[in-house]
């Protein structure tokens, strides 16, 4: 019917063909045996099976004997293997937290126009109650995410462009030697270290500070997550506006303009993409930021009056999954996983967003290079 | 033509001496900002006189004098007192930052002191804000930029000079319930307006030095990024001085070096005594011993970082080779990349629920090692792949074609030729990973969690742990389906035990001090592995550039 398929699938079989006809007996052997003992390992594996060492062992026989015997089929089937794993591994996690996170989303039906929709009830209440009532909701755990986010946004998108501006385009050579090292030994630093310090001394200073009940602000977390977050902002914008031409900049200098009239006028333009893709990574970072949130926060889910008080920091979908883990059971265990799902599917769509944004600015620049 | 070289010698003193000012109202901008970020960490207390003045009083009269100034300065370019080269107006971003600076004042002077119940407290907030906007829009450059940032100055300058903030003054909004209830008091409300009005004087002066225009844009921007490059660093150095001067004391108790002072050790059936006793690293935590430590943790991280690697970095390097040397470009790679840097973001608390959901059921059914090392070695796996697949880019097409000249296979090209000139990057790119999972709290949280605080004798043990049975799976290791300690999990269970109980009775420290050593060592062990990885690239980069 539809001829484009057709014509692929003949282009399919015809290379198929080809590499059968090419091929020796034994190799194509060894090759049939790897690809089912690995397949069925995985399968075993999948079912906890103790026999999952059985296939292995085949897998490994077979291998090392096209090693010795066939290596130029081995290595490419070897490595396209290893490849396939990272998409088997991305579509393990997805499977995985969906199946864990179910039986919550089948309990938390909810009505509309007539139609029982899966999972509804966590997002239209707002309490998050375990032991008393077996309420679940993830609605103040994702408005304390978005507080976090948006504070740690504030923080790492403007200074994050500054210090990616600085480090390619404004600082001269010695210097940058000294501040691009810096920038990612700031990344380094655990989490957990700005936690603990966090915890025992920003936390106490902002309670003290501000006269608050209890400890724990979104404020000063959302602070500590964006100068986590920065280092990552830093890097992917700073390789952004590398890759700008530089034939661009010096025609923009030549025309007698000053160093920051070309970054306003023709480097941050023409790098936007690629600066606004480094925001995005950035938010994705401090998205998914969890133990200093963890150690930081209240961990207990509700939402602070008003809305907007950045004071008062209960909870965040990271956090709460980190506090709570060790003695959830049943649906909480699964409404934990649920909030991994939100945290899981956000964070990837960023992830893609900024790759397509990223691809489209290196096909717009790369056309003048 | 006379008339302007007569006017220039008259204007090169004028400017001179404008210049002058500017100048030294940058430098007062810079004093006042750093005596801001003095009293915000409390190294100048605000009720301690400064020269015999109360430390408000001389904040607030230096915030006039500068916020005069300014005025002063964007004055005399508007009245062509002196020659500038100002724009039409001060661009809209400026004007966003005025406007809203404005609306808040006059919102909070709106709402709370003139006491306008609802929205209608807003409305002195929209006219203020929207007056600093227009005037900035609308007016020449010389008196937007100026004008709005200096007003806002001599306003809190003359607040501090009115003794309004006082030992006694505090404000908390009307709104805010009193479970949620805020309180603002001037030891935050002082340093935080005085950062804020010399971080925009100083801006506004430092375009006046240059004359405005487009070099007074280049210097304003100028001041404001290299003051943010400035502080990034001083956080960088501040956090590690500050956990390294609160942890080295107690994590070097009783080290000593010398013949014999260490514990015995057994290698190839041999023992003898360590060199070096270093009680901190090489105890665990007990009543049994003097000085409790973190040994079984310090294990647990090694045997991590190691169980990650080996699974991860074959892995990913074997990925990486695919990719960039046997693939076309087509839907698969594509697919592979969205794929990877998908993996690349995923929050680590996801890799720790997908561990705890996959592995675990797999490995025995509890938290144990093998899930730890596992779910770190997802976490890695993508870092790897990415730094050794731009490591393999990199190598020149050049290589590749001398090699295939020769008439050598392509495995045998990809082995000798382009594995060999990508080493550097992928050795680098593994070290920093390594730094990065070995500091991971979060996923080994819910995959391998101990006890808070391991004795010596729960250290874990693999290279012992090893049996061959004859049963599939042949292979078993009780230490790697055992739960097993790590630091950056340690740290996390001693602030969860709370740092406040007098859990080590006859030790020389506290918890507190014990954690924030545990910190330390961590922060050592994270850190040691990005120096090695910077200065490894840079030690190549520098070979190849030569």
């Amino acid at each position: 019917m539809n001829l484009l398929p057709r014509r692929r699938a003949v282009h399919w079989i015809v290379l198929a063909r080809e590499f059968f006809d090419e091929t020796s007996v034994s190799a194509l052997v060894t090759l049939a045996v790897g690809t089912v003992s690995l397949l069925s390992s995985l399968g075993l594996f999948l079912n906890a099976s103790p026999l999952t060492s059985v296939p292995l062992l085949v897998f490994l026989v077979s291998i090392t004997y096209g090693w010795i015997r066939h290596r130029e089929l081995t290595a490419r089937a070897v490595t396209m293997a290893m490849t396939a794993s990272t998409i088997l591994i991305l579509a393990l996690i997805v499977v995985f937290i969906f199946v864990e996170a179910w039986p919550i989303f089948d309990v938390a039906r909810a009505e509309v126009f007539g139609i029982s929709v899966p999972g509804l009830r966590l997002f239209t209440q707002a309490e998050w109650a375990p032991r008393s009532a077996e309420r679940y909701s993830l609605l103040p755990l994702i408005h304390g995410t978005v507080m976090v986010t948006v504070v740690a946004t504030l923080v790492a998108g403007p200074l994050g462009v500054a210090s990616a501006l600085f480090v390619s385009e404004i600082a001269p050579p010695t210097v940058r030697e000294i501040v691009k090292p810096g920038i990612e030994i700031l990344a380094g630093i655990p989490s957990i270290v700005y936690g603990f310090i966090g915890f025992t001394i920003i936390s106490p200073w902002a309670s003290e500070q501000f006269d608050l009940v209890g400890q724990g602000t979104y404020l000063f977390v959302g602070a500590v997550v964006g100068l986590m977050a920065l280092p990552t902002v830093v890097s992917v914008a700073e390789d952004a506006l590398n890759s700008v031409p530089e034939s661009m900049k010096n025609g923009s200098l030549a025309l007698g303009t000053t160093d920051w009239q070309t970054m306003t006028t023709i480097t941050l333009p023409a790098a936007f993409s690629g600066v606004s893709a480094a925001v995005l990574l950035g938010v994705g970072r401090a998205i998914g930021e969890t133990m200093a949130a963890t150690v930081m926060l209240r961990n207990s889910p509700q939402l602070p009056e008003p809305l907007y008080n950045v004071f008062y920091g209960y909870d965040t979908l990271t956090s709460a999954i980190a506090a709570q883990y060790g003695e959830a059971t049943g649906n909480q265990l699964s409404a934990l996983f649920a909030a991994g799902v939100v945290l899981f599917i956000t964070v990837l769509f960023l992830s893609i967003g900024s790759q397509l944004i990223e691809r489209r600015m290196k096909r717009q620049l790369g056309g003048q290079e | 033509m006379s008339t302007i070289t007569g006017r220039n010698a008259l204007v090169s003193g004028k400017t001179s001496r404008y210049e002058f000012v500017a100048g030294g109202m940058i430098a007062v901008s810079a004093l006042l900002f750093a005596l801001g970020v003095a009293s915000l960490f409390e190294f100048v207390t605000l009720t301690d006189p400064i020269a015999g003045l109360p430390t408000v009083t001389v904040l607030g009269g230096l915030l006039v004098v500068i916020g005069g100034g300014v005025i002063g300065l964007g004055g005399a370019s508007r009245l062509e007192l002196i020659e500038t080269t100002p724009d039409r107006s001060a661009g809209l971003v400026a004007a966003g930052v005025f406007g809203s600076l404005w609306f808040g004042i006059g919102s909070v002077v709106g709402t709370e002191l003139l006491g306008i119940g609802g929205s209608g407290g807003l409305v002195p907030g929209l006219l203020l804000g929207g007056g600093a906007f227009a005037v900035t829009v609308l007016t020449r450059e010389d008196i937007s930029s100026t004008v709005p940032a200096g007003v806002l100055a001599i306003f809190a300058g003359a607040v501090f000079l009115a003794g309004v903030l006082g030992p006694g003054w505090s404000w908390s909004p009307g709104s805010f319930p009193s479970d949620n209830a805020v309180t603002f008091f001037p030891s935050v409300v002082v340093p935080g307006s005085v950062l804020l009005c010399s971080l925009l004087v100083g801006w506004a002066s430092a375009k006046a030095y240059a004359g405005f225009g487009a070099r007074g844009r280049h210097l304003g921007a100028h001041v404001l990024i290299y003051l943010n490059a400035l502080a990034i660093i001083a956080v960088l150095f501040g956090l590690v001085g500050f956990v390294v001067s609160k942890g080295a004391p107690t994590a070097f108790t009783g080290f000593t070096i010398g013949l014999g002072v260490g514990p015995e050790v057994t290698a190839l059936g041999v023992s003898f005594s360590l060199p070096v006793s270093w009680p901190f690293l090489m105890n665990g935590a007990s009543v049994f011993v003097k000085i409790d430590g973190i040994l079984p943790a310090v294990v647990g991280t090694v045997w991590l970082v190691i169980g990650a690697v080996l699974f991860a970095v074959p892995l990913a390097v074997g990925a990486a080779v695919f990719l960039a040397e046997y693939a076309d470009e087509g839907r698969f790679t594509s697919v592979v990349e969205v794929a990877t840097n998908g993996l690349w973001s995923t929050p680590s608390i996801v890799f720790g629920l997908f561990g705890a959901s996959f592995l675990i059921p797999r490995f025995g059914g509890s938290k144990s090692l093998i899930a730890g090392m596992l779910t770190l070695g997802f976490m890695l796996l993508p870092l790897v792949l990415i730094t050794s697949r731009e490591a393999m880019l990199a190598v020149p097409d050049g290589y590749r074609d001398a090699s295939a000249a020769l008439g050598v296979s392509k495995w045998q090209t990809i082995r000798s030729v382009v594995l060999p000139a990508a080493l550097p990057g992928i050795v680098t790119g593994v070290i920093l990973g390594v730094g990065r999972i070995a500091g991971e709290t979060a996923p080994i949280l819910v995959t391998m969690a101990g006890g808070t605080l391991p004795a010596g004798s729960e250290t874990i043990d693999v290279i012992g742990g090893f049996e061959f049975i004859s049963t599939p799976p042949f292979v078993t290791n009780e230490a790697l389906l055992e739960a097993s300690s790590a630091l950056p999990y340690q740290l996390y269970a001693l602030i969860t035990a709370g740092l406040g109980g007098p859990q080590f009775e006859d030790a020389p420290f506290s918890a507190l001090d014990f954690a924030w050593a545990n910190a330390f060592v961590l922060l050592t062990v994270v850190l040691s592995f990005y120096a090695i990885g910077i200065a490894t690239r840079y030690y190549f980069r520098r070979k190849l550039n030569r």
